[in-house]
């Protein structure tokens, strides 16, 4: 494949049904999908604390809150920003054609591996 | 505070009535007075949590805390009680933690108590939670007062407890001082043991310089400890703390005993120790004492005899027995010959120490006389003169430091 290959995890509107946030597995792979102010940002959906799910969390701004714990990550770099999170959790490059919100397959397959 | 309906003995303080150490009421009361007030009580020492998340669970009075080291130079005391539902968080001894968590509903504290992750704070998809003027600062766990002073950890559940060294006063700041100089402290081992005794006889015992060379009859048979021998009984203003330091009559661990007092006292002059190195000091710390104790009121004996550094914490449970945990301690700058001669000199301590064990029979059999006595029975504390104002009198025939410490109890608990 190449660097260019992308795959489909979500459309446009489901996520904004959602509140902006949702979570999806895609090849095995947890992902949290983010909308704020029209832009898209997608996570590894496992906080890197005490592996809770960030989609079921609390988004504001660019900080999604860890339901478990309350740690923080900034959703646009994976930083972890709160405690008592203190490992950077997973990011994806994530595009949007149309209706589709794509993220990119070598970024999935590398998350693959870990799991 | 309840007021004890009680009256001591028109006597004063040359009389302790049986009372003390039998009444529930009292007890409750020296919880409420002593051990949760304005008193500096022992912690731990700084050695024993060396990393950050270091840390060891305690009691201190009957509360138990968790003692750890929640950055590079702090050390947090908590009380090891979730603020949700009253878990008991902590159920090991000691260990390292990331953060601590109570297992029951997850809830999260920082290291320093701090209360950061309550789960599902915000419901579940919207739904309960807590309210949104939930604040998680008003719900951390109970900070305790610290201080650490030459490697030793204080904690207090009062926040007007003033400084220590202003608590001990500078009368027996050279006491304290001298065991722990500030020089780096290192573990040699712990020794535990539960004493079915009130946790005022302990103190009492060490401020009783009368009963060393009589009861503890290995120290005068091998040359360690003579009744004769120079002493200083000291106390700080309140007589609440008090210190005893004894120089040697003589060359500890010579042979024979020459003409000495305690001839006549049923010492077996024809015992000689088989290896002589169980006794045989090395000077390292400030003077020529030979034993040198200081005695923070109300929860600790910190020692020095020959080589061996110890501190005695105590952990009363209820009137009629008290725990004593001793840690036994060198400094990190110790030889491999001076760690060996430190355990050594250790057997004289503990539950089972060649000295210590005499202490721990004597305070069991007082205990049990206690039991039984009459309502207005009191002991008698008639040995020398004065209490408190008595600093320093240079003999052991006296009991003026256990009178001095009953002057402080009385106007502490209001007795």
């Amino acid at each position: 494949m190449t660097d260019s290959e992308w795959i489909r995890i979500a459309s446009a509107t489901e996520l904004k049904e959602a509140g902006g946030l949702l979570g999806r597995s895609i090849r095995g792979v947890p992902l949290a999908v983010y909308e704020v102010g029209g832009a898209c940002f997608v996570t590894l959906d496992r906080c890197t604390h005490a592996q809770a799910r960030l989609s079921e969390g609390y988004l504001e701004g660019f900080l999604i809150e860890c339901p478990l714990h309350q740690g923080l990550f900034d959703i646009r770099t994976g930083e972890a920003t709160g405690p008592p999170c203190t490992e950077p959790v997973r990011t994806f490059a994530v595009r949007r054609e149309g209706e589709d919100l794509l993220v990119s397959l070598k970024s999935l397959q590398e998350a693959q591996e870990e799991e | 505070m309840s007021t004890i309906a009680k009256r001591w003995p028109a006597a004063g303080v040359t009389e302790i009535p049986y009372w003390v150490y039998t009444d529930k009421d009292v007890y409750e009361s020296e919880l409420d007075r002593i051990w949760y007030a304005d008193h500096w009580l022992y912690a731990g020492l700084e050695a024993e949590v060396p990393q950050v998340g270091s840390y060891r669970t305690t009691t201190l009075g009957e509360r138990q805390v968790i003692v750890v080291r929640s950055a590079q130079d702090q050390i947090s005391v908590l009380e090891n009680r979730c603020r949700h539902r009253g878990v008991q968080i902590c159920q090991a001894r000691s260990g390292k933690l990331d953060g601590i968590t109570c297992p029951y509903h997850q809830w999260s504290y920082a290291l320093d108590g701090a209360l950061q992750g309550v789960p599902f704070r915000r419901g579940i998809k919207g739904k309960g939670g807590m309210s949104r003027d939930f604040s998680p600062s008003d719900y951390g766990l109970l900070r305790l007062k610290v201080e650490v002073v030459n490697g030793v950890i204080w904690a207090s559940f009062s926040d007007r407890t003033p400084p220590f060294r202003q608590y001990l006063g500078e009368r027996l700041w050279s006491s304290y001082e001298r065991i722990v100089s500030g020089r780096r402290l290192r573990v040699v081992g712990y020794n535990r043991q539960f004493i079915p005794a009130n946790w005022k006889l302990v103190i009492e015992n060490i401020r009783d310089p009368y009963h060393g060379a009589l009861l503890h009859v290995f120290l005068p048979t091998f040359g360690l400890f003579r009744p004769d021998q120079a002493s200083e009984m000291r106390m700080d203003e309140t007589g609440r703390h008090g210190s005893l330091m004894s120089l040697p009559a003589r060359d500890p661990g010579a042979a024979g005993h020459g003409e000495d007092i305690t001839r006549d006292i049923a010492v077996d002059a024809s015992l000689q120790l088989a290896d002589k190195r169980l006794i045989e000091a090395v000077k390292e710390l400030k003077g020529d004492e030979t034993l040198g104790s200081c005695c923070v009121f109300p929860s600790v004996i910190l020692l020095q005899q020959i080589n061996a550094l110890q501190v005695r914490h105590i952990i009363p449970k209820g009137p009629g027995g008290c725990e004593l945990i001793w840690t036994h301690f060198g400094f990190e700058e110790d030889d491999e010959e001076m760690k060996q001669r430190r355990v050594r000199h250790g057997n004289l301590f503990g539950p089972a120490g060649l000295v210590s064990v005499d202490d721990s029979e004597v305070l069991a059999m007082a205990q049990r006389g206690f039991a039984t006595a009459e309502e207005n029975g009191a002991a008698i504390v008639k040995m020398g003169t004065g209490g408190r104002e008595n600093t320093n009198e240079g003999h052991m025939a006296t009991e003026s430091a256990i009178r001095g410490l009953y002057q402080y109890y009385r106007e502490v608990m209001g007795l």
